[in-house]
């Protein structure tokens, strides 16, 4: 069975396949995950606290995921468009959503050269 | 719970990418040979591949079918300029040009030697570097303030997410984007720039649908094949309709301006002031205008 994200508090806890994960992004002490079905839930925890949570829960398939700056955490598998200029990333399962998340030039270039790479 | 190590926002990092432990120097040779049988193995498979080619590529004597044309290849080209060209020197202007698509009356002011900012409060129409302007952000009806994020030379004016479209100004450079988190946001607070929110339109060539679905005249900021232009409808249509248009017109990327009767005007190069919307002195103070002055 597919190892499951599990982000848990002293009041409710969130239970999530980690193919169902778009992206999650940074809104200061809170976070927002956004799911391949469109909803988006609002994280009581900070971003980097996010991330430490995938890394341990999930090992080696948190590789999926990918931390772009300070305000972002992508799933790698929804990445449809990157332009670097004007600083555009597009997530989209290329049926049925499509998300445009911003980032610095510089770390979109350095996620456009890792696709490269990978890709050869 | 303790923080991830830091990052910094032009850096990415693979999540949970610890790195394999080595492999022993055994398993390491038997690595080798299997990748040197792989390497063989493909070398015949290839050969083989070539000589089958080879084969099939011969003529047929026999076809009777006429031999069917090359697909040609496929040219992309970019947007034609809609703007005149103008010499760089030449004092700045606004050119206005009248375009029909789909049946709706649009007026596009494309500035030339211009430079765009913000203003908030009221405009001084004798200002004579003033090529353009026309409202740019909404206002709320309860406490008269500006809708969404909102930077005004590098001080922030107003916060929050209320439309996804945005355009930021920062040195100069102007980007017309739709997103729900940007960046520019704080760029444009750190380096003087200007930032606001907006309906987005139309996001890279493809039509954004918005909620209200009454009829008006309709205006908007485009950025098509990076020419920036403003482009207004001359009747009543839907968001719908226009977003279409403006996707009909080739516009990569634009959001929203204020329209109805919102005031404002362009100058010619001939010097004649073009004015659309209704002139009205009891405007909210925090209105705001997007301002294209002489370069």
């Amino acid at each position: 069975m597919t190892k499951q994200l599990i982000i848990s508090t002293s009041n409710d806890l969130v239970r999530i396949a980690p193919d169902r994960i778009v992206y999650i992004s940074s809104d200061g002490n809170y976070s927002t995950l956004v799911q391949a079905d469109g909803e988006m839930r609002m994280l009581s925890f900070q971003l980097g606290q996010i991330e430490k949570m995938i890394a341990s829960q999930l090992g080696s398939d948190g590789n999926s995921f990918i931390r772009i700056g300070k305000s972002l955490i992508i799933n790698r598998s929804y990445i449809y468009y990157i332009n670097v200029p004007k600083q555009k990333l597009v997530l989209s399962d290329v049926t049925t959503f499509s998300h445009t998340v911003t980032a610095s030039r510089e770390a979109l270039k350095q996620l456009k050269e890792l696709l490269e790479k990978e890709a050869k | 719970m303790k923080d991830e190590k830091e990052i910094r926002d032009d850096e990415i990092r693979i999540i949970g990418n610890d790195t394999p432990p080595p492999q022993p120097p055994v398993r390491r040779l038997w690595g080798w040979i299997a990748f040197g049988l792989a390497t063989v193995v493909l070398v015949i498979v290839l050969v083989l591949a070539i000589w089958n080619v080879r084969e099939v590529a011969q003529p047929d004597a026999e076809t009777y079918f006429e031999p069917q044309p090359a697909p040609a290849a496929t040219e992309v080209r970019a947007p034609q300029q809609l703007g005149q060209a103008v010499d760089s020197l030449a004092d700045g202007f606004t050119e206005v040009r009248d375009t029909t698509i789909n049946d709706i009356p649009l007026r596009i002011y494309i500035p030339h030697n211009a430079e765009m900012t913000l203003h908030v409060g009221r405009l001084d129409k004798r200002d004579t570097t003033i090529v353009y302007a026309a409202q740019a952000a909404d206002i709320r009806r309860d406490n008269r303030k500006i809708v969404g994020a909102f930077v005004l030379r590098g001080e922030p004016l107003a916060w929050g997410l209320s439309k996804k479209g945005y355009c930021a100004v920062i040195d100069g450079r102007i980007t017309v984007g739709v997103a729900a988190n940007s960046p520019l946001f704080e760029e444009a607070t750190e380096r003087g720039g200007y930032f606001f929110r907006q309906y987005a339109l139309v996001d890279n060539g493809r039509l954004v649908e918005n909620e209200p679905k009454n009829k008006s005249i309709r205006r908007s900021l485009c950025d098509r094949g990076g020419e920036i232009m403003m482009i207004e409808t001359l009747s009543a249509e839907s968001f719908h309709d226009f977003a279409q248009a403006l996707v009909d017109l080739g516009a990569d990327h634009a959001i929203y301006l204020v329209g109805s009767t919102s005031y404002g005007w362009a100058v010619d190069g001939e010097g004649a002031q073009h004015e659309f919307g209704v002139e009205n002195s009891h405007l909210p103070r925090y209105t705001s205008y997007i301002v294209w002055r002489r370069k």
